[in-house]
């Protein structure tokens, strides 16, 4: 096992358990916008921004194991 | 003679363009590395294949002013500043009563983020918020857009130490950037916190312990359960002092890396997909980028502005 083979193997492992989180935390935001929307159609409106905001804060999560994963493939 | 068929288009000119599409998948496949990998003998020419993306985290110098590196991400954001002045130039040295369609097309995109800051800070503070808030705002969207057209990234010049180097780089994918912008975003959060509420009162925020004094003073003069609970709840108190300093301090780290990774994950996806199959498969990622640099850039002023909100509210807004 080369160092080489140790950090590609470390990268894919970094970024598919880094994503786990992230994708059920995105389902649940999106099951909540989901459930309101079906409640009460008129207040779309924010109901959508909202989610997108928490959307985005869910995502950088996984967007922070993505920069590790790329570190370890490209610098080290 | 009206025009009927599918999309407009006359039943001729659509064989055409699905032609033209399958054409260019299939160049695409046999030319870029999924072709080379199936069928590695055939002689395609030599401009086809896209060579493998070399991935170079710190932005390259491209010359060097007074032992100052200026690097190709410093040059992309002249051209998105040069930009932005021209666009604010044009729209507002000749404004007109029914405004023209450039002028139509950034009141709509300001009167929609003066709505977000009055949503979210209220009637007053939403005004006060609005300019920088809509700064960084215009400034990591046209980075984000800008660094799409074709030329970032592709022409080449050589550099200090005569190896080829990229004139331009997204801007936005270089760390600097981010990070000066949530320095930015952190000052002005603060500076707004201490002018409105006061230093002292402010500051309380973060070190908290009246709570623990008062019950210390209580266990002096003999009120002893008083006293032991005055400490009991100030320690609390202390300690979430603590995480709320914590907690400012790690935002400047999580705005840096939340903007830096989607740009430089997007440009590197990017990159990977054209080098697969050359022509046809970064279509959808270009459009992923577009919604993301969009998103982005929604979620960083929009977090400045939420975060602007919380630091000028009164502390005692949970007591009253």
């Amino acid at each position: 096992m080369t160092p080489e083979t140790i950090k590609l193997i470390a990268a894919g492992l970094c970024m598919g358990l880094g994503a786990i989180g992230p994708g059920i935390g995105i389902g649940v935001l999106g099951m909540g916008a989901m459930q309101a929307l079906g409640r009460n159609p008129e207040a779309r409106g924010p109901i959508m921004t909202n989610m997108i905001l928490g959307i985005a804060f869910a995502e950088a999560v996984a967007i922070y194991a993505l920069v590790v994963a790329v570190v370890l493939v490209f610098v080290a | 003679m009206p025009k009927k068929g599918c999309l407009g288009c006359s039943f001729p000119v659509l064989i055409g363009v699905i032609v033209v599409l399958l054409a260019l998948v299939v160049i695409g496949l046999l030319g870029g590395a999924l072709g080379h990998s199936f069928f590695p003998n055939l002689n395609i020419p030599d401009w086809l294949p896209v060579q493998k993306p070399h991935v170079q985290l710190p932005a390259e110098t491209v010359f060097h002013v007074f032992d100052f590196g200026v690097t190709n991400s410093i040059i992309a954001s002249w051209i998105t500043i040069i930009v932005l002045v021209g666009i604010a130039y044009a729209v507002t040295h000749r404004t007109r009563l029914v405004p023209s369609r450039l002028q139509s097309l950034i009141e709509f995109a300001l009167e929609w983020m003066l709505n977000l800051c009055k949503d979210v800070a209220g009637e007053k503070n939403g005004r006060r918020f609005f300019p920088i808030v809509t700064t960084i705002f215009l400034f990591v969207l046209m980075n984000a857009w800008l660094s799409l057209l074709p030329g970032f990234g592709s022409i080449l010049i050589t550099g200090p130490e005569g190896e080829p180097v990229p004139l331009l780089r997204g801007a936005n994918t270089d760390i600097n950037l981010p990070l000066a912008l949530a320095l930015i975003s952190f000052v002005f959060v603060e500076y707004l916190g201490i002018s409105s509420l006061g230093g002292l009162h402010y500051m309380k925020k973060f070190i908290n312990v009246s709570r623990f004094l008062t019950g210390v003073g209580q266990l002096f003069r003999g009120k002893l359960k008083a006293g032991f609970g005055g400490i009991f709840y100030g320690a609390i108190d202390i300690f979430v002092g603590m995480l709320e300093t914590l907690s400012e301090l790690i935002r400047i780290v999580s705005f840096t890396f939340r903007l830096f990774g989607n740009m430089t994950g997007g440009e590197i996806l990017i990159l990977m997909m054209m080098f697969l199959v050359p022509w046809v498969l970064a279509l959808p990622f270009y459009g992923l980028e577009l919604l993301v640099g969009l998103i982005q850039a929604v979620v960083f002023s929009g977090l400045t502005l939420v975060f602007a909100t919380v630091a000028v509210t009164p502390h005692g807004g949970e007591e009253a």
